[in-house]
């Protein structure tokens, strides 16, 4: 199969933050934390006795300071507002106890407070901050939920939930945590949201299949939360173990995502996921391949599950550079946070993750294009690549022009969906979008968006006049009414090449739609196409456009015409200058000989007058006399 | 003793279907000489006439052209004597075609049988004009000008054109000879666009071969023509190689699964071989976006109901390997779309049938696109009876003669036998009614005239209503 590459575009569809953000590395003194809520990296040197250093990729979150070395670390992390750092240390043979440090412009006070778990003889296996001044202490007796308060260094319970739990997996978007009960049979997720403890509906796995801590995350995919499992094939009884999945099964989003999701990876090893802009990224490191999964692609739920393979095929990252050096990739010492961290421990960075759109068209086969572009549909960035690709499409029609087609009709397909449901909202208010399963809109390509960005830059490819056609066909398949821009940019690619006739044959099918300034420049080919000017005078009837049907039948001599048109239009035949009209019967009738002319539209007129003056002579602000004479002159008998 | 028997059929069929006294082409250029009088005879129908009855004929059409020249530099159109109707066409300088129709001139006797039903009989003039012209553009598509062969040649091509020509031509004094037009298929946007992108797909793929027509039935969907070539090809295509070609497939009717796959149909045995390329007929057409007519190769393919017609360069080098590669390319998509436009049909016939259909006939005709409907059925093998040769020819009279409704007028006659016949025209359209009423007035025929407009000029403009 021949593949489509899209000039200049790079390699790589993922690449790390081009500027890691450094710390001190891992190592016997010194030890490295990571606070995925804030995205901070606490680097501890000798327990913080010679110093604690903050880094996050926002350099406002930066900052270090000094503390008394209490015991080992377990976990440090600020509170959503950076004024308040939680420590969880391992102390043997104490209760269950976080310490807390009251911080000013992130600075430590010396205000110290500590808290001990409810539960005597619990440990805590984390505790997390759903938001300012709360904490939650996950133990393996059950979550408490606290609300601190900083000034009077206490902490109160607001609610507490048991729950038998092994381990726990947290997501700081959704504030949802996941305990492991059963021995990783049983994953019983909890909102925390509101100030409360809010226990969902429970995932329940084959029991003969529990999960491990390392295989489990909660991702925000698409504004909803899913709960991410490693499923790998049963090792211990199969010599070779099948391909690992990853199962999304859905916590709680909008509705319409009520199925489990299974990615196949085709592969097995160690994995590690991330997910950006809306992607789930799957790391493998033996292969040190990423593979990209987009559940929002379109495909069929068999038995509530949908099946998605990788968009593309799986590609290495963009190898990371640190100053001059290559950073060694997808490392033993990597560790992967969520959404899209990864962290470098020996080496000191933290990268972030980002799509690199152009890099999904660097090479792809030829019938995935439209696949491809309907990825792109959803990216934040997207469109640029679009762009590019569409372009490149068109100047290569030759040889792309089925996948055009199908480009188009992505493309077309999404504005559809997206205007229907702009009309949906406006009209019905915002009780339909529940119904209907959620979309996102990241990238809309209007039909002024495609003349301009596209087509016009076209006018000498030798394909034009059939990728025009091509693009009204997938609006009229849409169902589209085809704009102003869009129209313009037909009318002249087919009249310019030659393809009047196709143009016509179009208007008559109704492919374009009536608009008066389509009418114009139709008339305005009147001279070279009798048959444009046909078709112009019977849009603008269409359209109501009475007197500029008058004008054009005036202008091209008709004034009996002209007449009779406005007759049947109604107002258009009272509004009538009528010397006018008289001047171009008068003009026709000696141009023609046909004097008939002339009185015909005199006599009309008269008529007029009658009826609307009740008298039939023209009013001297009408400026006739000089026709009442003609008429005189060419009616009366010869002596 | 075979030939004869031929002739008598042949006789007949002409005599049946109209009046046809002769036909001839001649060149006074060509035998300038006296005794070389039959030089100047390219074709003379019927054959079997004598020499001396042939020279006759032309000598006086020769001698009219002649005579009609000192008086006005347009030439000669007509001639009419007692008995015959000449119609004259000189399509290239020097070279006239004539058709001599008989009229059944009234006598005392016979117009007391029957009143004037002689009249009623002879074929318009301008159906004539009309034949003639058409007889000259399909011997151009196929054969290209006259001017183009030497003496020693025209007589044989010309022979060879015409004698088949004439003995296919299937003349009846109906309304689809009255005014030469093009039936349209009325299709919605989106099955027309697919018949559209499918062409653009196949001329990418193929750049040798260029769409010139796409016809379902015998309604035409696609054209790639300039407008007076278009209604030629049209004409060879609906009246002479489509009526064989669905003949062959009602008679076949173990081949009906291969024509699912389409094959081609021109030349008529198909193309399966290399040495079948030889057979692939030249014609002479001028394409939409061309300034002049160029020699192509005519290529024309088919699959159930729908027959794509195309165009090849005569300087293309011609493989069969390209043909083979466009059949399997065409023949699945063609049938698919066939498929769709059947569908298409269906509705659209449904759609019809709920319409109140008017007893009144109506006759619609656009000069620009040369699109052309009637209220009574195309079908020849239904001829439209009901249209009285009279009124035929009324009409014939205004749709000839553009002076008499203008661009923008209208016109009621009605005849002794109490038929009324509106024409009107407006933006480039004509429009005829017929209606029979014995005792309608002019008010209530122009009301209900109005009425029928209204039910078939929706949307286009149309005036007056």
């Amino acid at each position: 199969m021949a593949r489509f590459r899209l000039k200049d575009s790079v390699e790589y569809y993922l690449a790390l933050s081009d500027q890691p953000k450094r710390f001190d590395a891992d190592s016997p003194v010194t030890n490295v934390f990571f606070d995925d809520s804030n995205g901070q990296v606490f680097t501890v040197r000798s327990g913080g006795v010679t110093g604690v250093t903050v880094n996050g990729m926002d350099e406002s979150k930066s900052t270090s300071f000094r503390m008394e070395d209490r015991g080992p670390i377990i976990s440090i992390k600020f509170s959503p507002d950076l004024k308040i750092l939680a420590i969880q240390r391992n102390q043997d043979n104490q209760n269950a106890t976080v310490e807390f440090v009251n911080f000013k412009d992130l600075a430590p006070t010396n205000v110290e407070y500590s808290h001990t778990c409810k539960w005597k003889n619990a440990k805590i296996l984390g505790f997390v901050w759903p938001k300012v001044n709360e904490i939650t202490f996950i133990t393996d007796h059950g979550i408490e939920l606290l609300q601190v308060l900083p000034e009077k260094k206490q902490l109160k319970s607001l609610k507490n939930t048991s729950f038998s739990c092994a381990w726990f997996s947290w997501c700081s978007q959704s504030n949802i945590v996941l305990l492991a009960g059963n021995n990783g049979v049983l994953l019983q997720p909890f909102s925390l949201n509101n100030s409360t403890i809010t226990k969902l509906q429970k995932l329940e796995l084959d029991a003969s299949r529990p999960v491990v801590e390392r295989d489990v995350f909660i991702l925000r995919l698409c504004d909803a939360t899913w709960c991410a499992v490693f499923r790998h094939a049963h090792s211990a009884t199969v010599t070779a173990p099948g391909p690992t999945e990853v199962w999304l099964m859905p916590i709680t989003g909008p509705s319409g995502f009520h199925y489990t999701h299974v990615l196949k990876t085709g592969l097995v090893g160690r994995f590690a996921v991330n997910v950006v802009d809306d992607l789930v990224v799957v790391h493998h490191q033996a292969s040190q391949t990423s593979q990209l999964f987009d559940i929002m692609e379109e495909s069929r739920p068999e038995s509530g599950v949908v099946i998605h393979i990788p968009c593309v095929a799986g590609l290495s990252m963009q190898p990371a550079r640190l100053g001059d050096l290559h950073c060694p990739m997808y490392s033993d010492t990597w560790v992967v946070f969520q959404p899209d961290y990864i962290i470098d421990a020996r080496l000191g960075c933290l990268w972030r993750v980002k799509l690199v759109p152009e890099g999904l068209a660097h090479s792809v086969p030829k019938d995935e294009i439209a696949k491809i572009v309907a990825v792109l549909l959803r990216r934040t960035d997207g469109k640029d690549t679009i762009y590019r690709i569409v372009n490149q499409l068109v100047t290569e029609a030759g040889s792309y022009l089925v996948q055009l087609s199908q480009v188009f009709d992505e493309i077309n397909s999404v504005y559809r969906k997206w205007a229907e449901l702009e009309m949906a909202r406006n009209t019905a208010g915002q009780a339909l979008e529940a119904a209907r399963p959620p979309h996102n809109f990241r990238v809309l390509v209007s039909q002024p968006d495609m003349c301009s960005h596209v087509l016009q830059h076209h006018a000498d490819d030798q394909y034009l006049v059939q990728v025009v056609t091509a693009y009204i066909a997938s609006l009229c398949r849409h169902d589209m009414v085809v704009q102003q821009a869009a129209a313009e940019v037909t009318v002249r690619a087919l009249v310019t090449r030659g393809a009047a006739g196709r143009l016509r044959a179009a208007l008559r099918r109704g492919a374009l739609g009536d608009a008066r300034p389509l009418a114009c420049a139709l008339l305005s080919l009147g001279h070279m196409d009798p048959a444009a000017a046909q078709l112009a005078l019977d849009m603008l009837w269409r359209l109501r456009g009475y007197e500029e049907v008058v004008e054009v039948l005036l202008s091209w001599n008709e004034p009996v015409g002209a007449v009779g048109a406005a007759k049947q239009a109604g107002n258009a035949w009272l509004a009538l200058a009528p010397r006018k009209l008289l001047a171009a019967a008068r003009a026709v009738a000696e141009a023609r000989g046909e004097p008939t002319a002339f009185t015909a539209v005199y006599h009309a007129l008269l008529n007029r007058n009658e009826r609307t003056r009740g008298s039939p002579h023209f009013l001297k602000g009408e400026q006739c006399d000089s026709y009442v004479e003609y008429y005189k002159q060419i009616t009366a008998e010869p002596q | 003793m075979i030939n004869s028997l031929r002739n008598s059929t042949f006789y007949t069929m002409i005599d049946v279907k109209a009046k046809i006294n002769s036909f001839f082409i001649f060149n006074s250029s060509f035998g300038p000489r006296e005794g070389d009088e039959l030089q100047r005879i390219l074709f003379y129908h019927p054959s079997q006439t004598s020499a001396d009855a042939q020279k006759m004929q032309v000598g006086l059409c020769e001698a009219v052209v002649k005579f009609m020249s000192t008086f006005s530099s347009e030439p000669c159109e007509a001639l009419q004597t007692q008995t015959k109707r000449y119609i004259f066409y000189q399509p290239e300088k020097g070279y006239w075609m004539v058709l001599v129709v008989r009229i059944p001139y009234t006598t005392k006797a016979l117009s007391a049988i029957g009143e004037s039903r002689g009249a009623a009989d002879i074929i318009n003039p301008s159906v004539m004009y009309d034949l003639l012209k058409s007889a000259y553009k399909m011997f151009r598509m196929f054969r290209g000008p006259f001017k183009n062969y030497p003496i020693e040649e025209i007589y044989t091509i010309c022979d060879q054109f015409y004698t088949p020509y004439i003995s296919s031509r299937n003349l009846s004094n109906d309304i689809t000879d009255v005014i030469q037009g093009i039936n349209y298929l009325p299709l919605d946007k989106n099955s027309f666009f697919k018949v559209l992108c499918f062409i653009d797909l196949l001329e990418v793929n193929y750049p040798h071969f260029k769409c010139i027509s796409f016809i379902y039935n015998e309604q035409l969907i696609w054209n790639g023509l300039s407008t007076p070539d278009m209604l030629t090809l049209y004409q060879y295509l609906v009246q002479s190689l489509l009526p064989k070609q669905v003949e062959k497939e009602i008679q076949g009717g173990a081949v009906a699964a291969a024509q699912r796959h389409g094959r081609f149909i021109h030349p008529p045995e198909g193309i399966h071989s290399q040495a079948d390329l030889q057979k692939l007929v030249k014609v002479h057409l001028m394409r939409e976006d061309d300034k002049e007519t160029k020699q192509y190769y005519l290529v024309v393919y088919r699959t159930m109901s729908a027959t794509v017609c195309f165009t090849v360069d005569e300087n293309v080098d011609l493989q069969f390997e390209m043909f083979r590669s466009l059949d399997a390319f065409i023949g699945p998509q063609l049938s698919a779309i066939a498929s769709t436009i059947s569908e298409q049909c269906t509705l659209h016939a449904l759609h019809t049938a709920q319409l109140a259909a008017s007893e009144h006939k109506f006759v619609y005709f656009n000069r620009l696109n040369l699109a052309f409907k009637t209220s009574p059925t195309l079908n020849k093998l239904h001829p439209s009876t009901a249209i009285k040769p009279e009124v035929l020819s009324i009409i014939a009279s205004i749709h000839s003669d553009k002076q008499s409704l203008g661009n923008y007028g209208e016109i009621i006659i009605k005849t002794p036998d109490e038929y009324w016949i509106t024409g009107k025209s407006s933006n480039e359209r004509e429009f005829y009614v017929i209606i029979q009423e014995k005792n309608a007035n002019l008010k209530e025929i122009a009301d209900e005239v109005r009425r029928i407009c209204e039910a078939q000029m929706k949307g286009i403009f149309f005036y007056p209503m």
